[in-house]
């Protein structure tokens, strides 16, 4: 449309928010950068910074506790995800179908998402704890588990109790983008096809599926670089214990900065996190792009 | 398609078993809140509270003794922090979404915005960290108030542009052939045109600050900045030894955010979907 | 153009050329209009016509060339600074305010003081009969209302220029016709100078002092409605305004003496043969013959009852033809008769006792005729 005034105007209008981005993201993210090549350490007394080029970076990447780390964290990330995903989808299925309370079940799952994941982390830390934990005296109760067990205090158990209380708080997300896709799987379609005498089953993975996979990529690839972050739920929850068993990449990075003050060594940990993350992000657009594009959203 | 009973048999206990999971943790945060001490540390538990002890909520909402006052600290900084954020970052998106979707301004950058929230915080922390603790703004409302408008900001772009991509934009024409400007244009007609959206996301933002913990429990440390986030992980860690405290810290915390979601429901769903969904 | 005229132009559009990337749409537009006059963009749709209106109203920028409003250059001003008003094809009123405030937002923004502005939102109201209205939002409004309204935030600041996108576009068939009536009545109360843009022949027929019809980005012919119609410059022209649109068809031409002898085959027999003592087409010289497409417009071919006067032989010549289907459209009666290659309409009285597959003589008025070159579709 017009020439020179809006080009003009359109960097007026960005500015302030600009600043604010540039502020507080990019020129942290080129600090941090910059960081990571030196031995810079947090502390009270001024200490000479020496840049020591990719020094960090070899140790960062020869350290079997970090590598555990990124493990840990992709184990986490894979297995709450891929619940969420299929949690959601089926959740999804069934409030797309008509029954009474409905509608009621449909206003219900928002309510998860809508705990603050820190409570979520203290309501199910309370719900595992070893001795007084409803979950114990559930199973119990119910005769499914004979003894009273420490479902995160125990290494084998840990990441998989906090994936359980990930996926409560996360599946309604990937519920309500399926739901709001389902809405648009045109009947005709699903008929015309059991007219074919394709099953309940068939149709669904022939015709259901393919139809709702694109908005639902597109949410699993967001949940995806949430959940590759995670940091809050561990804090609360496990503190990255027992034995480490639980201690992810942020987790990682956050101690190495603030229990060892070792800010040069963790801002390379911090970078190879954020590279991580930056794939995840560009293959996030791309499916965000080819998803709009397809217009099925 | 009319179902057989088995079906229906298998629908309803589905139903029935997602409300239980759904609800079940909620409910028991609740129970918890309201039972009796000892209660809580029966083996095993007694489900049904013996009676109903209200008396956590009372010392919460009261300034006298820690625990309120911890509380009522919290839940005040949390509310500045969340509000202010959550209006810093609207009257800084609204301006930006209008030039992405009227000024032409590239969605590349758009993107860019995005994806500096959806990097993971430990990439930013320890330069802000740095930066405020040289400036003396450690521990300072106003310092989580400006991070959380970086982080709401670019979420918030995003969701105003999609909203005022589908306003007419003839009228905004008109308004310029009329000589308007185009500060005037975006407060006198398009803002009136966009109040929904602006709610919708007003509101999702608040939630977002609400819930933020990384940079909250970083940069404060004490009752005149931490928020709720930060305080109940504290109650958590610390040595409250009744459960049920923490329980009704959960509870109330939770309140704000439940309320919003149950009564705006349609709402929140529709930015929801369309914010993950839509690019 | 003399140089007279150009300095008294309300509007002045020299050698304006937009392109979108490698894509022309509009392609050297010279436009003069003079105060007072009422100017219709016409063609159909993709012709650039709303986009020429833009490039006018200064919402879309232009690529080359120059605008004069009232004697000012205005190709680089905002579209505020033009003194110009527009009526938008959606009205465009602003969804959150009254009647009374869309119409002063203008003056408003202009900060003219209140009683000043109100004084002139009921002088505007008054004209336009929508006192009544002042206190609505547009959402309670009718569509004509709303057209109304629209019109009185253009007319109230008193604009050199009035720019109409398709006004009409959006109403009824009915009300369509009421408020051609209406834009009519105020532009002859106001003598304002107004571009308005249709792709309505009709609507340009009954509105315009001057047409404007534009083809492909090229502006194919300016001149008076009666201009247009009788002397359209191309074949595109020709079909296009009017309708039913003009006969175009394909026959040959051979100047004898003092008349052109015009032979049009038909399907079933023997060319139709017409003598044209008028000047016939220029580039024939005595004794050629050429091919050529044949113009006549639907009345020029009548049924003998229409012509009391009965046939002079020379403008009004008679010949029979085979009617190929018949349609009776209450005022008229419309015929078909395949004639030089394409389905020629005559327009017969409504109680012409004719049927299909009758032959019928029918008088063909030789005045209005109108020659084109086949390759090329210009007028010779």
């Amino acid at each position: 449309m017009l020439g020179r005034r809006q080009k003009r105007e359109k960097w007026i209008l960005l500015a302030p928010a600009l600043a604010v981005l540039a502020l507080i993201t990019l020129i942290p993210l080129a600090n941090t950068l910059w960081l990571s090549f030196t031995d810079t350490r947090i502390s009270a007394l001024p200490e000479p910074v020496h840049f020591i080029g990719l020094e960090n970076y070899v140790y960062a990447l020869t350290d079997p506790d970090f590598q555990e780390a990124l493990f840990r964290t992709l184990y986490f990330t894979i297995v709450s995800v891929g619940l969420e995903g299929v949690l959601g989808v089926a959740v999804a299925v069934l409030l797309n179908q008509e029954f009474r309370g409905r509608t009621l079940l449909r206003a219900l799952i928002i309510l998860p998402w809508a705990v603050p994941t820190i409570v979520n982390a203290v309501a199910w830390r309370l719900i595992y704890h070893p001795d007084y934990g409803a979950l114990n005296s559930l199973l119990f109760q119910l005769g499914i588990i004979s003894d009273y067990r420490s479902w995160i205090g125990d290494p084998a158990t840990a990441m998989n109790m906090v994936i359980l209380a990930d996926v409560w708080k996360n599946f309604p997300l990937v519920a309500y983008v399926a739901l709001a896709a389902l809405q648009t799987v045109p009947e005709d379609l699903s008929k015309a096809a059991a007219i074919e005498g394709a099953g309940p089953w068939k149709r669904f993975c022939s015709i259901t599926l393919p139809w709702i996979a694109g908005p639902l990529m597109v949410v699993m690839v967001l949940r995806t670089i949430e959940a590759f972050r995670v940091f809050d739920i561990i804090y609360v929850m496990t503190g990255g214990g027992p034995a480490d068993s639980t201690k992810t990449a942020s987790f990682y990075v956050y101690q190495e900065y603030f229990n060892y003050l070792r800010s040069g060594s963790g801002a390379s940990y911090a970078v190879l996190v954020a590279g991580i993350s930056a794939v995840l992000i560009v293959f996030y657009y791309s499916v965000t792009k080819r998803q709009t594009a397809g217009g099925a959203a | 398609m009319r179902r057989s009973l088995v079906q229906s048999i298998l629908l309803y206990g589905c139903a029935l078993l997602l409300a239980a999971f759904t609800a079940g943790p909620l409910l028991w945060l609740a129970v918890m809140s309201i039972s009796a001490p000892t209660d809580l540390t029966e083996v095993p538990l007694r489900w049904i509270p013996s009676q109903l002890d209200f008396s956590r909520y009372a010392a919460l909402l009261s300034l006298d003794g820690g625990n309120g006052e911890r509380f009522l600290s919290a839940l005040r900084n949390s509310i500045l922090t969340a509000g202010g954020a959550t209006a810093a970052a609207l009257l800084l998106a609204i301006p930006a979404a209008y030039a992405f979707s009227r000024r032409q301004a590239s969605m590349v950058l758009l993107f860019a915005f995005l994806a500096t929230i959806m990097m993971p915080p430990i990439t930013y922390v320890l330069p802000l960290y740095s930066t405020f603790s040289s400036l003396g703004l450690l521990n300072h409302t106003v310092t989580l108030i400006i991070v959380y408008t970086a982080m709401l900001l670019p979420f918030a772009t995003w969701l105003m542009k999609a909203n005022i991509d589908v306003l007419p934009v003839e009228v905004e024409q008109a308004a310029f052939m009329e000589g308007a400007g185009t500060a005037y244009t975006i407060r006198q007609v398009v803002l009136p045109l966009a109040l929904p959206a602006i709610a919708a996301t007003a509101m999702l933002s608040f939630l977002v600050a609400w819930d933020e913990f990384f940079y909250a429990l970083i940069f404060t440390n004490d009752l005149s900045a931490k928020t709720l986030p930060v305080a109940i992980a504290d109650f958590s860690a610390g040595r409250v030894t009744d459960y049920g405290v923490i329980a009704s810290v959960g509870v109330l915390a939770t309140l704000p955010p439940a309320i919003l979601a149950i009564a705006f429901q349609k709402f929140i769903v529709s930015g929801l979907v369309a914010g993950s969904v839509k690019g | 153009m003399n140089a007279a005229m150009t300095q008294d132009a309300i509007l002045k559009i020299s050698s304006l050329q937009k392109r979108y990337g490698e894509v022309n749409v509009l392609k050297d537009i010279d436009i003069s209009m003079a105060p007072g006059e009422f100017l219709v963009l016409v063609g159909p749709s993709g012709c650039g016509k709303s986009t020429l209106l833009s490039c006018i109203s200064g919402l879309t920028d232009i690529s080359s060339g120059t605008i004069h409003i009232a004697g000012r250059d205005r190709t680089n001003d905002e579209p505020a600074d033009r003194d110009i008003a527009m009526v938008f094809q959606s009205y465009a009123l602003f969804p959150n305010m009254s009647v009374e405030r869309n119409i002063g937002f203008g003056l408003e923004v202009r900060k003219v003081n209140e009683a000043e502005k109100k004084r002139k939102v009921a002088e505007v109201a008054d004209l336009l009969k929508i006192e009544h209205l002042l206190h609505r939002r547009p959402a309670e409004l009718s569509g004509g209302q709303r057209q109304r309204v629209a019109m009185g935030r253009a007319l109230v600041r008193e604009p050199k220029l009035f720019l109409f996108d398709e006004p009409l576009s959006n109403l009824d068939a009915k009300l369509r016709v009421t408020m051609r009536t209406e834009i009519k009545r105020i532009h002859q109360t106001t003598g304002a100078s107004i571009v308005y843009v249709t792709h309505d022949q009709i609507e340009a027929m009954t509105l315009a002092s001057r047409i404007v019809v534009m083809k492909d980005g090229v502006v194919q012919q300016i001149g008076t409605p009666q201009e247009i119609y009788n002397k359209p410059v191309n074949a595109f022209v020709a079909d296009f305004m009017g309708a039913p649109s003009m006969n175009l068809m394909t026959g040959t031409a051979t100047r004898e003496g003092e008349h052109v002898r015009l032979q049009i085959p038909t399907p079933e027999g023997p060319p139709l043969e017409l003598f044209d003592y008028g000047p016939g087409p220029e580039t024939l010289a005595a004794g050629d013959t050429a091919e050529l497409t044949i113009g006549l417009r639907p009345e020029a071919m009548t049924d003998l009852g229409l012509r009391s006067g009965g046939m002079d032989g020379r403008t009004l010549q008679s010949a029979d033809c085979l009617l190929d289907v018949v349609e009776p459209a209450g005022a008229d009666t419309y015929a078909v008769v395949q004639l030089g290659g394409t389905e020629a309409v005559a327009r017969l009285s409504a109680d012409a006792p004719v049927a299909a597959g009758q032959r019928v003589p029918i008088a063909f008025d030789l005045s209005k005729i109108s020659y084109f070159d086949i390759a090329s579709g210009n007028r010779l």
